[in-house]
């Protein structure tokens, strides 16, 4: 029986047999010793990888559970890229998480369940997995964001993204119930069908926006991105660097999914609305930034510019968007991880390098680490050599080539206004005088390996990209070509 | 010896990236072996650039290409070659980045191992611009470069240098994006799925297109060169940045602008040149008298020097929208001229301010008595630069406004003024500077030139007295590929022209049709 094949599930199960593990380790060892949750996690996050491996060897791994979930060269990109996160992720929150008081078997459960759901969110080919996956990775991530009990901030920032997240849940599954209505299913192969015939585009259209709704809340695009900045510095740093880098890429790969495959028949209706969404997110976001101070607040607004570029590559055919979309998250993930895991690997018990002047002079203290946050800053920017450069390049291409060049021209001008902001952090790092002593914590040498890694993806992208550009076309093409 | 003459360009592009690496692992203190080293990676750079000359056939053909597939899916291939155009332009950007190197090697004490680094980065970058012969490779050489130079202002400028280096870096990037939109939109509207130059140059695109795509190109190199009215971010980068972002920036950079327009924009869309030919040398004229006027006025020397870059630009774009063999011969004659003169001329003012900190030319006067061999040298990059005969400026200038001559003589009129009020700001300024009594007790004890800077200068006095006297030695590399340049576009343009005749009747028959 082809439906009860579980073996697309298996990378997700894992993590979250893991994500138990961690917290019964936790449960049995000894008051005032120290659980080896990071080590646990991290064999979680290689088991799954492997096992991801281990399915996608076989030439056609059957959908699992009725069709609801599969592991196509689409998932599985953005499996390992999850994956990566998680790993990346593990690596820097150590010493974070020790200063903050919460070293504790919770920050990776959580961080492993929000996993499991992201492992979710990518491979369902289904409306209501979907949704159950998303919820799974919401749930966790609002539990982690609140992680910081003591203090305000953190507590403020998950009751916000909580209830502009189940505000968002509601809209989309409205939009699902909507697009049941019009094909009979939620199936997205059977959507895509019965969209097929356009004549109840309508109905099906509204589902579509109610969807879009729901996603740009997650992906936070204006309008829905209101509660970025707050969530974003409230919540613990390397929560921000996850959140940036994990729940953005995993919301994106649902939404190219669903908007490339299921509703890939009404493109030319959701274009419009799209490459508006995609206009005002980045001139919204890189303005917001402008007027930043505080660097996390920044990064937030910026991470709001992100979600327009990449939007403005959804509005390219299905496989070229798809294309474009997988390889900038991969830039983008190793750039969030890198920048908010430097903040988070500097940050001492009770304060963190928040303001530009708490950076100023950080290229002479800490030469490594300021270099490494150039690298990330000029890839934000998207001047070459970077990941940030062709990805961006890939993005503005697609919306080139699906006619909307006024996309292009926006994002590109915004990028020009973006380079005023970034090149604010790298002035008080380079070109300012630090003052007193440098009153910030050694890295240690997990912080250190994640940084260095994400540097060097970034670099290593900008200068040779063509592997992962080739691996992101080969996901692309689990998407129909229609045009 | 076959593989490097094979591999000379990527060498040539590669080598000062792999020297930055180097460099930046070496430990910090080891500043005297950090300069040792650039300066060393440079010479070598240079004597390899010289294979270059030396296997240079004087023909219009794209010579020592290399060609090596870097994302075909895209493309997007790693294509390098030289015509006569960009020859000298290599060998200028590689004799500036030594003498660069030597000339900053007091001035600069902090983070030397940086700014070597940039330095080195620079130049990769530089030579990437002028070798490029694929629109996606150009862009990522024409953007990354300006990060090092974004560093070298900002982090060893003088006190306004946060400023300039953001100004900089904003208003170079601003013109350039649209010119990336510029080049995606002209990938999909020539449909060949490709971003090499020389194939996107062999089918132009339509008409209206090209005007469009022409814009956005052209607003990318009229602010890199300057051209009047974009030229704000230059007195500001140049007067803040160190020497050797100053000679660098005003030698090599700012050719970039006339070189873009010479190598993409004009063959690329050749009608919507010829249409805009008329604007480009009306700016150019405006910004060879406008340069020249504000020069005239500047208290501070090494301002002056930045205007009159504005000025010398000028003449080089009238050469290049008059578009004749020999106006572009004489522009491209003249970008190496201004590199040199100017060059020299910001090595000097630098020079004065490493020796009294100030750059006023009222704090000057009477040098020649105090420092005669500086004098010397300085009063013959002055003439140099304003362009007297025997000198190098003299044949640029003078094959520009002849060349020009038959695309509008009132311009050429015009630009002629912009030579006399060059000799009137610059020998006024050499007034003030060297002559009359010393009347500052400061400047009384003024070292001359040492062994350093005899080094420095005397390569750039001797290379513009030769360029004057010697001029066929350089123009006859260059002239067959602006000859094949200029006869590639008019022949696209009559083409053009036809095309538009052919059409017209037709529109008039559809017009009447719809009329009716």
């Amino acid at each position: 029986m082809p439906g009860l094949d579980l073996r697309p599930v298996l990378p997700a199960a894992l993590l979250a047999v893991a994500g138990l593990v961690v917290l019964l380790a936790q449960a049995f060892t000894p008051r005032g010793a120290r659980a080896p949750s990071a080590a646990l996690s991290l064999f979680g996050l290689a088991g799954a990888a492997a096992l991801t491996w281990l399915v996608g060897c076989d030439p056609g791994p059957a959908p699992s559970l009725g069709g609801a979930i599969v592991l196509d060269p689409f998932a599985r990109f953005f499996h390992y890229l999850v994956l990566g996160v998680g790993a990346l992720t593990v690596l820097l929150a150590g010493g974070y998480l020790g200063r903050a008081g919460i070293e504790r078997g919770e920050f990776y459960t959580l961080a492993l369940f929000s996993m499991v759901g992201m492992l979710g969110l990518v491979s369902a080919r289904d409306l209501i997995s979907l949704f159950v996956a998303l919820e799974i990775m919401s749930v966790a991530a609002y539990a982690l964001v609140g992680l910081l009990r003591e203090r305000a901030a953190s507590l403020e920032a998950a009751l916000k993204y909580f209830v502009t997240g189940a505000f968002s849940s509601a809209f989309f599954l409205y939009g699902v119930a909507l697009l049941y209505g019009v094909a009979g299913s939620t199936s997205l192969e059977r959507v895509a069908a019965a969209l097929g015939g356009a004549e109840r585009a309508p109905l099906a259209l509204l589902g579509a926006a109610l969807l879009l709704v729901g996603f740009g809340f997650k992906v936070a695009s204006v309008p829905f991105h209101a509660w970025t900045p707050d969530v974003y510095e409230g919540a613990p740093t390397p929560v921000t660097a996850f959140m940036s880098a994990g729940v953005k890429a995993a919301a994106f790969a649902a939404l190219v999914r669903v908007f490339g495959d299921a509703l890939a028949a009404l493109q030319p209706r959701w274009q419009p609305l799209v490459a508006a969404l995609a206009v005002a997110t980045m001139v919204l976001g890189n303005l917001g930034a402008l007027a930043q101070s505080n660097v996390k607040r920044l990064l937030a607004w910026s991470s709001v510019a992100h979600a327009g570029y990449l939007l403005a590559g959804l509005v390219a055919a299905p496989r070229l968007a798809a294309e474009a979309i997988a390889f900038y998250l991969v830039g983008y993930a190793a750039v969030s991880l890198g920048t908010f895991g430097a903040l988070a690997a500097l940050s001492r018990a009770d304060r963190e390098p928040l303001s530009l002047d708490d950076l100023a002079g950080l290229s002479q203290r800490r030469p490594m680490l300021a270099a490494a946050l150039t690298v990330f800053l000029i890839s934000l920017t998207g001047v070459p050599i970077s990941a940030g450069f062709v990805g961006k390049f890939q993005l503005f291409s697609a919306a080139v080539s699906a006619g909307q060049v006024g996309v292009a021209i926006v994002g590109v001008m915004m990028s020009v206004v973006s380079a005023y902001y970034y090149l604010r952090v790298v002035v008080a790092m380079y070109m300012r005088e630090a003052t007193g002593g440098d009153p910030w914590s050694r890295l240690g040498a997990g912080p250190a390996l994640a940084i260095g890694v994400s540097a060097a993806i970034v670099l290593g992208l900008g200068v040779w990209p063509g592997p992962l550009l080739a691996a992101a076309r080969a996901a692309a093409a689990s998407f129909p070509t229609l045009f | 010896m076959n593989f490097i003459h094979e591999h000379l360009l990527s060498l040539l592009v590669l080598l000062p990236a792999a020297a930055a690496v180097v460099v930046a692992l070496l430990p910090r203190s080891a500043e005297r072996l950090h300069k040792t080293l650039g300066l060393g990676f440079s010479l070598v750079l240079f004597a390899l650039s010289w294979l270059l000359v030396d296997g240079f056939r004087p023909t219009s053909a794209m010579q020592f290409v290399e060609r090596h597939e870097l994302l075909p899916a895209y493309g997007i291939s790693f294509t390098l070659g030289i015509d006569g155009i960009s020859l000298w332009l290599v060998i200028l950007t590689t004799f500036l980045t030594p003498l660069a190197l030597l000339g900053s090697w007091h001035g600069i004490h902090e983070r030397v191992r940086e700014f070597v680094v940039f330095m080195l980065l620079l130049e990769a970058g530089m030579l990437g611009v002028f070798c490029a012969l694929d629109l996606f490779v150009f862009y990522v050489f024409w953007e990354a470069m300006l990060i090092p130079m974004y560093f070298l202002i900002g982090i060893w400028g003088h006190e306004r240098r946060i400023y300039a280096a953001l100004k900089f870096f904003l208003y170079t990037m601003a013109g350039s994006v649209l010119m990336l939109v510029a080049f995606l939109v002209l990938y999909q509207a020539a449909g060949l799925e490709t971003f090499d130059l020389r194939r996107l140059q062999s089918q132009p695109v339509a008409p209206e297109l090209q005007m469009w795509l022409f814009a956005a190109f052209a607003l990318a190199f009229a602010i890199k060169v300057p051209m009047f009215p974009f030229h704000t971010w230059l007195p500001d980068a140049h007067v803040e940045a160190p020497t050797a972002g100053s000679v660098i920036l005003a030698g090599v950079l700012l050719k970039m602008g006339g070189y873009g327009f010479l190598r993409l924009a004009i063959p690329l869309f050749p009608d919507a040149a010829a249409a805009f030919a008329p604007w480009i040398g009306g700016l150019a004229v405006i910004g060879i008298v406008y340069g020249a006027l504000v020069s005239l006025v500047q208290p501070d020397l090494k301002k002056l020097v930045a205007y009159s870059s504005v000025s010398h630009l000028g003449f080089v774009m009238l050469g290049v929208a008059g578009f004749t063999t020999l106006s572009v011969t004489g522009a491209v004659y003249q970008m190496l001229n201004h590199g040199i003169s100017t060059g020299a001329l910001f090595f000097m003012v630098g020079m004065l301010y490493e020796r009294r900190h100030t750059r006023l030319i009222a704090e000057f006067g009477g040098l020649k008595s105090v420092m005669p061999w500086f004098s010397a040298l300085f009063l013959m990059v002055c003439l140099s630069s304003i362009a007297v005969p025997g000198f190098n400026g003299f044949v640029g200038e003078f094959l520009i406004l002849l060349g020009s001559w038959s695309f509008s003589p009132s311009l050429v009129a015009l630009a002629s003024l912009g030579v006399i009020l060059a000799a009137a700001y610059i020998l006024w300024m050499v007034q003030r500077v060297l002559y009359g009594e010393v009347t500052h007790a400061a400047n009384r004890g003024l070292p001359d030139l040492d062994l350093r800077e005899w080094t420095v200068l005397l390569p750039l006095v001797a290379l513009s007295l030769f360029m004057g006297v010697a001029s066929p030695y350089f123009t006859r590399k260059i002239e067959p590929s602006v000859s094949d340049l200029v006869r590639r576009v008019q022949a696209a343009q009559r083409a053009g022209a036809v095309r538009a005749v052919e059409l017209a009747p037709h529109a008039a028959t559809l017009a009447a049709e719809g009329g009716r």
